[in-house]
């Protein structure tokens, strides 16, 4: 039983994780991150990095909408975004991945600023309208602007090489993306410990009172959106280089949504939560149709009728999180925590 | 002693009859579309190929071979699809797949060329899967959409009166799938002496299609050809044609060749063409006969009528099986290689009436017939011979 957490330094006070038990769990979950592309097969490697991808994309959209209060439908635009600046600059500019990926990161952050210059004026639904046409506007660009983009056929990209060995795997490509979420979702913890990240939270609390409280409003907003670009941008740089291929066809507004459902579900505003959403939200449709497809060994009609089933559970369960818990899965794993805590003793 | 080398002798025997029976099994997977928005073509796709498979085992056309054909469904989703793929190969290990859609077959590409090395057939009839520098392990199940195109503008070009070059407009959705043959297709017509006087984009699915059809009264070709469509806004666009008066040809590839198409157009269909890569369900040919005497037997409430993606899976597996009956009469393991290599071997093939003769060229299958709606009837009727594209 944990009875207290005693600081007797400033350091201690300003630690990221706090205690042995949490030191020695993320030492844990680290281990297993690094053990698990050993032993995992390759269709378990292939979710591995597409969760990781979308948990990065995720984390940005938390950025500005959990912590900042903007809410967004074009994320997977902005994906998009740094995918196509990606494999633009690993093609035609020759550029090897760590620069590319950066300069994904970036173009989609410029990209993220332009359409964030309507934030100041306009807020909640008419905002979500806005980023809407940024998804719309971005997508038709990618489909027409054939020159630059190779049209709806895409662009081929070759696998990221370092020194000479070659990302060429998705064992390999699991590397490259668990350590850039590693480092992205470490600064995405200390951003909220800054006082950048400080402002994004009035501003989401009440932009009034931030202003007067001396927060430039309209800087800390762009601010936010190209620090959420940022992530997408990082995030379609990988895609790229996991999938090797772009097209116009793999950032729906779909997918957008989807970024959404991961942090509602996590819970909006925590670093945690998003990850157990981007794991929630990739892994869940896919164990779903594991059991249809089990089922359908038994009754070969079962198809016809399981098939949507699972359309109809997974939208169920969001909205079981929804009304039973707002705070979505990083809560329920604080409180879970808790339990252990105390116990034996009730709360 | 002599009984340790009797256990010996009799688990090496074993071992023996695990791998001859491990060889005579040869495994088929399928990512199928059977949800989600190809959903209309999916289940018929898997049905067709899974009958075919099961069809050519109750035959014995793979000498001393049982092919097991396992499938999932993908929802129509190319990630899901290119999951479903993974999982397969780790843990069937076949050494053919099928795949759902265009957009597979490109994100799997890499894979498939460098690690897997299967043979891979798919749903799709795109251009690009047709190159087999970069899809050396691809192939179509028949003609591309250029070659459905091109089959058409042959077509017009043979029935065009002398002295005056013919009009088309080309109709198409603004994806990949609408897209796929336009550019080839400008080229070709141009070269057959047919004249492309309008280029219409309209959304899938669209209601609305007043200012599209007044592009095409503005530029009165004598032919239409759709392409990127399966229903919508095809019976809109023809509807209003009428409407405004326009004596045009209405023409489709693939997709928009099945008879529920003059269900929905009713009296409008009359004059409807287009190109099928294969025969109808209903048509008098020997194949025909025999996929409808299998239906009756194994599927007695569904042997009416199948539709042309049924007829698509069906031909699928003919491919597979052909390519894998070569092989093993070759008397080369079957792995992707030979099995593309024996595919390329395929030449004036008699399919018995499923399609015309096939020879693969450039892992595609350049075949097709113009068929003519008869609204009467209900059915299409054939319009021209087998049309062979050099």
């Amino acid at each position: 039983m944990l009875i207290g957490n005693f600081k007797e330094t400033y350091a201690d006070d300003e630690a990221l994780f706090r205690t042995p038990a949490s030191r020695a769990g993320l030492a844990v979950l680290l281990a297993a991150a690094l053990v698990f592309p050993f032993v995992a097969s390759d269709y378990l490697l292939y979710l591995a990095d597409l969760v990781g991808i979308f948990a990065i994309a995720a984390l940005g959209l938390n950025i500005l909408t959990g912590y900042t209060g903007q809410i967004s439908l074009g994320h997977a635009a902005f994906v998009g975004v740094g995918a196509y600046a990606t494999a633009i600059a690993a093609t035609r500019l020759g550029l090897p991945f760590w620069l590319s990926v950066p300069a994904g990161g970036l173009v989609a952050c410029l990209a993220g600023a332009v359409v964030g210059l309507p934030s100041l004026r306009i807020k909640g639904l008419y905002l979500a309208i806005a980023t809407l046409a940024a998804q719309v506007i971005f997508e038709w660009v990618f489909t027409n602007w054939t020159g630059v983009t190779g049209g709806i056929r895409g662009l081929n990209v070759e696998p990221a090489g370092l020194f000479g060995f070659a990302f060429d795997s998705d064992r390999r490509v699991y590397f490259l993306v668990f350590g850039l979420l590693a480092l992205l979702a470490y600064g995405a913890a200390n951003l909220f410990r800054t006082r950048v990240g400080r402002a994004f939270i009035a501003v989401r609390d009440r932009d009034i009172s931030a202003e007067l409280m001396g927060i430039d409003l309209f800087r800390t907003k762009i601010m936010a959106f190209m620090i959420s670009s940022f992530y997408a941008g990082i995030a379609g740089g990988l895609w790229v280089y996991f999938a090797r291929v772009v097209t116009p066809e793999s950032f729906p507004l779909s997918l957008s949504i989807q970024f959404l459902a991961m942090i509602i579900v996590g819970g909006l505003g925590t670093i945690k939560g998003t990850l157990f959403g981007a794991v929630f939200v990739t892994l869940v449709p896919e164990g779903l149709r594991a059991v249809t497809q089990a089922a359908t060994r038994l009754s070969p009609d079962a198809m016809s009728w399981l098939a949507p089933m699972k359309e109809i559970v997974f939208g169920a369960m969001i909205v079981g999180f929804l009304v039973f818990e707002p705070h979505g899965l990083a809560e329920i794993w604080s409180r879970v925590r808790r339990f252990f805590w105390l116990w034996p003793f009730p709360k | 002693m002599t009984k340790i080398l009797k256990s010996t002798l009799a688990a090496l025997l074993a071992a023996a009859a695990t791998t001859a029976l491990a060889q005579a099994e040869i495994k088929i997977g399928a990512c199928q579309p059977i949800t989600g928005r190809f959903a209309f073509a999916g289940g018929q796709l898997n049905a067709g190929l899974g009958d075919y498979i099961a069809y050519a085992n109750e035959q014995g056309l793979v000498k001393g071979k049982k092919l097991t054909y396992i499938f999932e469904d993908t929802g129509y989703d190319t990630e899901k699809a290119v999951a479903t793929f993974k999982k397969m190969m780790a843990q069937q290990h076949p050494v053919i797949m099928y795949g759902e859609s265009t957009g597979q077959g490109k994100a799997i590409a890499p894979e498939l060329n460098a690690k897997y090395k299967v043979m891979y057939g798919s749903t799709s009839f795109s251009s690009e899967l047709a190159d087999p520098k970069t899809h050396p392990y691809s192939f179509i199940s028949g003609p591309t959409y250029s070659d459905q195109f091109g089959i058409l503008l042959q077509y017009i070009a043979k029935g065009a009166t002398k002295g005056k070059r013919p009009k088309v407009a080309f109709f198409y959705s603004d994806t990949e799938f609408g897209k796929d043959p336009i550019a080839w297709a400008k080229k070709r017509a141009g070269e057959l002496g047919i004249d492309v006087v309008a280029e219409v984009v309209a959304k899938v699915g669209a209601v609305d299609v007043t200012t599209e059809v007044l592009n095409l009264k503005k530029a009165q070709p004598d032919f239409v050809i759709f392409q990127g469509f399966v229903m919508a806004p095809i019976p809109e666009v023809i509807r209003a044609a009428r409407d405004h008066g326009l004596k045009t040809t209405f023409m489709s590839t693939f997709w928009s060749m099945d008879k529920g198409i003059i269900e929905k157009l009713g009296e409008d269909a009359e004059g409807y063409m287009g190109v099928n890569p294969y025969g109808y369900y209903y048509e008098d040919t020997p194949a025909m006969a025999a996929m409808r005497k299998y239906n009756e037997r194994v599927h007695p409430a569904e042997a009416r009528y199948r539709p042309n993606s049924y007829i698509q899976g069906w031909f699928t597996g003919m491919v597979f099986v052909e390519a894998l009956r070569r092989t093993v009469a070759a008397g080369k393991p079957v792995n992707g290689d030979n099995l593309m290599a024996a595919l390329s071997t395929i030449k004036d093939w008699d399919t018995g009436g499923i399609t015309g003769k096939v020879t693969f060229v450039n892992n595609k299958a350049a075949v097709g017939r113009v068929y003519r709606a008869n609204v009467a009837k209900g059915i299409f009727e054939p319009a021209s011979d087998w049309i062979y594209l050099k």
